[in-house]
């Protein structure tokens, strides 16, 4: 499938636990940085629309037993802004129905800085993380 | 027996009644007979007994006996009028004198009446014919007293669950009631809610707008005691703590289960985090453990509407039959339900009931037995 690479950012702006919101084709998508892993969801709600990478990221309360819970997850999680419906960010599952409500996903990768490989007359030095840029990579649209 | 041809049934609301409290006696410490003597059995009816009833003080105008006292209080004419008027497989007995027993005062005389009325519907009813089954009153003010008695008079083949009204101090599914869901799992009995008691003593008030003026008012709020009592059994995790255990609410109306379970299923979605233990749809629970009776049917124009509700409600596992005699709103077997399916009638007049109760089909017995 033909997919758009969209640049969101450095590696060394976009520290963990942050998000950044971009718009693809008129579709926002909200990328994620979970304790250094880059995960990206579309931005709405698959039960009424709600841009739902604008909502609070949170751990969840888990239980084995009644009257029993605990934090757990913690800044694994999207809430939805508007209903509070729960997703997991890494899978786009939702936590009541993790089988049949999802939300979409699309694949982030961690790339080396454009200039580096388009100036080779540029002394070449180790590439470090921080230094390479997150990329969402996002289907193009078939009309 | 002089079972009549016809569709065979289970009826899972009929109201046995007394003419005197003095048929208690033999069955009650005799500590308690003076009292009864002067001040009677002391037991409120529903919103503290200021609200009328319908019918002829309450019943079929035709269902009172010769001698003119209590309707229900003779065996004969509820065989004549019920038992042998329609092909009865099993009756269930839900009784009515006592059923107020949790919102008097002394527990311990409450208990002791809840005992003597069980007994007496054993003796007097049950053992007289073997199409009636019954359910034990018990009283809430002290659950272990109750679950003492789950096991005591469970212990009879007779009894079929173990009976409470909707009106309540609290909740069906918290903690306080724990040693009553551990005797019904014990004795592998469910737990039957009749409508009654709202507002009554100590029980919670009957709507939550307060006291309503009239009795058709106070049939209303039937069902918001029936909703309360669902989720608490739900959020507090009962069905999770006890998962064998089977409820049934009777007489509380059933066109309204689907819509609130849509909301509850909705609400669930948004709010799951905060009784994380409930982890699948409300409903679920419901369509697992919760049955409803039909008496008395609501009656939409054309009643064909109410097929939409039984698909909606799974009526096919979650509906059961009752006639609630010998009470004016009585429900007619016949031609209280909108026509549907062969398959859909047999499970809610009859299989419905019989998994529910535990009950096994007689025709094959009684062909054994000729």
């Amino acid at each position: 499938m033909e997919t758009k690479h969209v640049v969101v950012a450095r590696v060394r702006d976009f520290p963990a636990n942050t998000r950044r919101l971009v718009e693809v084709d008129g579709q926002e998508i909200g990328v994620f940085n979970v304790k250094g892993e880059y995960y990206a969801l579309r931005s709405s709600c698959p039960h009424q629309g709600a841009p739902l990478c604008r909502g609070r990221v949170l751990g969840t309360n888990i239980s084995t037993k009644p009257y029993q819970m605990e934090y757990a997850h913690e800044g694994e999680i999207i809430k939805c802004p508007w209903h509070g419906w729960e997703f997991e960010i890494s899978s786009g599952r939702s936590i009541f129905n993790p089988h049949k409500v999802r939300v979409r996903t699309y694949d982030v990768t961690v790339e080396p800085p454009e200039d580096e490989e388009e100036d080779p007359s540029i002394p070449m030095y180790p590439v470090t993380i921080e230094a390479g840029q997150v990329v969402v990579h996002v289907p193009v649209q078939q009309h | 027996m002089t079972a009549k041809q016809g569709e065979l049934f289970i009826d899972c609301d009929i109201h046995q009644r007394i003419k005197s409290p003095k048929q208690f006696y033999p069955y009650l410490p005799r500590v308690y007979r003076e009292d009864i003597d002067q001040f009677g059995l002391r037991l409120t009816t529903t919103g503290g007994g200021g609200y009328l009833n319908g019918g002829a003080g309450g019943y079929r105008a035709d269902s009172y006996p010769d001698d003119g006292t209590i309707a229900g209080s003779e065996f004969s004419l509820l065989k004549e009028q019920l038992l042998d008027s329609y092909n009865i497989e099993y009756g269930i007995l839900g009784g009515q004198d006592v059923s107020p027993v949790s919102t008097l005062p002394d527990g311990d005389y409450a208990a002791a009446v809840a005992a003597a009325y069980n007994d007496w519907m054993i003796e007097e009813w049950i053992e007289r014919d073997d199409r009636l089954k019954g359910l034990a009153v018990i009283a809430l003010q002290n659950p272990k007293k109750a679950a003492e008695e789950i096991r005591r008079s469970g212990k009879h083949p007779g009894i079929v669950g173990v009976l409470v009204q909707n009106g309540a101090r609290f909740p069906y599914g918290q903690r306080y009631y724990d040693p009553i869901f551990e005797a019904c799992a014990e004795m592998n009995l469910p737990f039957a809610i009749h409508i009654g008691g709202e507002g009554s003593g100590s029980n919670g008030q009957p709507t939550p707008a307060g006291y309503p003026s009239y009795y058709i008012e106070i049939r209303q709020a039937r069902a918001m005691g029936c909703q309360a009592h669902i989720t608490s059994m739900i959020f507090e995790g009962l069905f999770d703590r006890y998962p064998d255990l089977q409820v049934v609410f009777i007489e509380g109306g059933y066109i309204w289960l689907p819509t609130f379970l849509w909301r509850l299923d909705a609400d669930w979605k948004a709010l799951r985090n905060q009784t994380p233990w409930v982890q699948k749809p409300p409903s679920e629970y419901v369509f697992d453990h919760i049955r409803f009776t039909t008496q008395p049917m609501e009656q939409p124009e054309p009643q064909r509407r109410l097929l939409s509700v039984f698909e909606w409600g799974r009526a096919d596992k979650t509906l059961m039959f009752a006639t609630d005699y010998p009470h004016w709103d009585f429900d007619s077997p016949e031609l209280s339900l909108p026509a549907m399916p062969d398959e859909l009638r047999k499970r809610v007049m009859l299989e419905n009931a019989r998994e529910f109760f535990k009950l096994p089909a007689r025709q094959l017995a009684e062909a054994v037995a000729d």
